[in-house]
């Protein structure tokens, strides 16, 4: 498994504000400047951020907790990864402000005020904390699948020990060696495999991989 | 009309575990402060107010309290950043300035500081591409166990990772610790490529010692075969080493008092003539002299002390100073610098092996240098698997 590679260098990435008023915009835009950040957009008030030019590589939101974001279409799906990273900024903190900026996606929050000594820190682990995510959510989807895929293997094994007349173990290791050998996941393999319900198809797989273990 | 006469705080450790530098700084700043105070077309008069913290954070933060609440507005100090880390909120509550004038390892860019020291990619960025050229991509690193040590090993580590080299080992020892033995029995068995040094003071000077006298047992000629490269190491801690194992160390710094010109000459001077019982020159009096000047340039053409003009005014401000021309960044607030490479000789000064044609424009969050994400040590791709 490869460890999780941390961004720490943000330049050439671009900011999107989305802020109640424009008082923390400045403090905000020096601090990113230095960072090689560029603010690309400015919305006060009003979200006009546009979700689907979003990359999740290149931008980052600055979302503030007291613009009222219950858009419809909703900006972003409470508990789903958001298209780029989100840091919440933070006013009232209040339970409820907070709630929302946690269901919008935010990763890291900097305090009203804006304190530009705190900026690097929120990117870094607002960044850092999405990529966290997207790689558990990418990992998941991975694993649901193959669990999905595991009917098929059974019922693979099955076919190959009832048309050829060997124990689950070899089956298993036929099965193995031939998906390796087309290049696919076992799951794959099986899923073809199963979906063609092609015997003789199997029964050939079978005397060849025989034929292959009597040569060695 | 009689200059205006404004107090400057001086913080510097005159006692503690790296008291040699520090004096070396106090020296630099009460050269430049006399000088201003000499000279009618500076028109502004500084009083220096000094506190020495000994080294303990603590005192730091206790004595730069005591001049903010006396109403002093600039204070010229520091040496290592858990000191300046220490006593930063205290310029953010009272809204003041300090000016810190030492290298240090960036990643930082306070509005209420003015950084006249190396930023990283003046000393260790040059020195990293120095060593891989001439000794190899295999370090083995010893440092005093704080951010200073910590953030230039990762720099060093990421540089060499991208290179195809490797950090053998890291070894973090507390801040004045002289007990090396172990540690070099590990080095020697280890031969790396050469040894990069962040331990500071008396820690340094006991391992340059004892790694020089290790070697020299073993029939290892040191500063040959496994060389230790700093970034901090500067002429008053080469006395402090002793003659026997002087000669023969890398440091990479924006100052050396062997520097070859008209300004440095005078510097010099002056600064002996001020200073006959020494400390040496180091950078780091270089760095506050520096300090210094600039913000009694920043006093004169602000008018005030108050903060917002004079921040307005260092902005973009450039002097002749020893080393060559420096300026300050606007952006950031450091400076601009011209990093240079010298190996230590046996009259405990550098002689300059390398030397950037222009002054470097500081760079304290590594933007245009570092890779966008961090690199892991590359494993084998392939592996027994039976």
């Amino acid at each position: 498994m490869n460890a999780l590679r941390l961004q720490q260098n943000f330049r050439g990435s671009r900011a999107h504000f989305v802020l109640q008023d424009a008082g923390a915009s400045d403090v905000l835009a020096t601090a990113l400047k230095r960072l090689g950040v560029e603010v690309a957009t400015t919305s006060v008030q009003t979200a006009t951020v546009s979700l689907p030019e979003l990359a999740a590589d290149r931008d980052i939101v600055f979302l503030d907790g007291d613009v009222d974001f219950s858009f419809d279409p909703p900006l972003f799906r409470a508990g789903h990864l958001p298209p780029a990273p989100i840091i919440g900024i933070v006013g009232m903190e209040a339970p409820s402000r907070l709630k929302g900026l946690i269901h919008a996606g935010a990763t890291a929050f900097l305090r009203k005020p804006v304190h530009t000594g705190s900026v690097y820190s929120a990117l870094f682990m607002g960044m850092n904390g999405y990529l966290r995510w997207r790689d558990l959510e990418s990992r998941i989807a991975a694993r649901d699948q193959r669990r999905r895929g595991r009917r098929s293997v059974v019922k693979a094994i099955l076919l190959v020990m009832d048309q050829n007349g060997v124990d689950d173990d070899e089956a298993y290791a036929v099965l193995r060696r031939a998906c390796m050998k087309a290049r696919v996941s076992l799951e794959d393999y099986c899923e073809s495999l199963v979906g063609t319900t092609q015997v003789e198809r199997i029964r050939r797989l079978t005397a060849s991989a025989a034929r292959s273990g009597r040569a060695k | 009309m009689a200059p205006k006469c404004y107090r400057v705080g001086l913080l510097f450790s005159t006692s503690g575990p790296y008291s040699v530098v520090a004096q070396s700084m106090l020296n630099g700043a009460l050269l430049a402060l006399e000088q201003v105070n000499a000279e009618p077309e500076a028109g502004v008069r500084l009083e220096p107010v000094m506190g020495d913290p000994g080294g303990v954070n603590a005192e730091y933060a206790r004595l730069a309290r005591e001049m903010l609440n006396d109403g002093i507005r600039h204070v010229v100090g520091c040496y290592t950043s858990s000191s300046r880390k220490e006593v930063i909120p205290f310029f953010e509550k009272h809204d003041a300035l300090l000016w810190y004038p030492s290298h240090y390892e960036g990643f930082e860019a306070s509005a209420n500081v003015v950084y006249t020291g190396a930023a990283p990619n003046q000393h260790i960025l040059p020195l990293t591409r120095y060593l891989i050229e001439e000794y190899g991509k295999h370090a083995f690193c010893v440092g005093s166990n704080y951010i200073w040590a910590w953030e230039n090993n990762r720099i060093l580590r990421e540089t060499l990772l991208a290179n195809d080299g490797e950090v053998i080992a890291e070894r973090y020892l507390p801040v004045g610790e002289t007990d090396f033995d172990p540690l070099i029995e590990k080095i020697v068995d280890a031969r790396p490529s050469f040894v990069f040094n962040t331990l500071i003071g008396t820690s340094a000077y006991h391992f340059f010692r004892t790694f020089r006298a290790a070697c020299e047992k073993r029939g290892i000629e040191q500063a040959r075969e496994i060389p230790v490269a700093s970034c901090s190491l500067s002429e008053p801690e080469l006395e402090e080493i002793g003659p026997d194992a002087v000669d023969g160390h890398l440091s990479s710094s924006v100052y050396f008092s062997t520097i070859d010109s008209a300004a440095n000459a005078r510097f010099i001077e002056a600064y002996r003539a001020r200073f006959p019982a020494g400390p040496t020159m180091s950078a780091d009096a270089e760095a506050t002299f520096i300090a210094v000047r600039l913000l009694s340039d920043a006093l004169r053409s602000a008018g005030s002390d108050a903060i917002d003009p004079v921040r307005e005014a260092v902005g973009g401000a450039a002097i002749t100073a020893p080393q060559g021309r420096v300026s300050i960044d606007r952006d950031s607030r450091h400076a601009y610098l011209t990093p240079r490479i010298g190996r230590s000789n046996g009259r405990a000064r550098f002689d300059i092996i390398l030397e950037s044609s222009r002054p470097v424009r500081p760079d304290p969050y590594l933007i245009e240098s570092a890779p966008r994400y961090t690199l892991v040590a590359r494993r084998p791709n392939l592996r027994i698997v039976s």
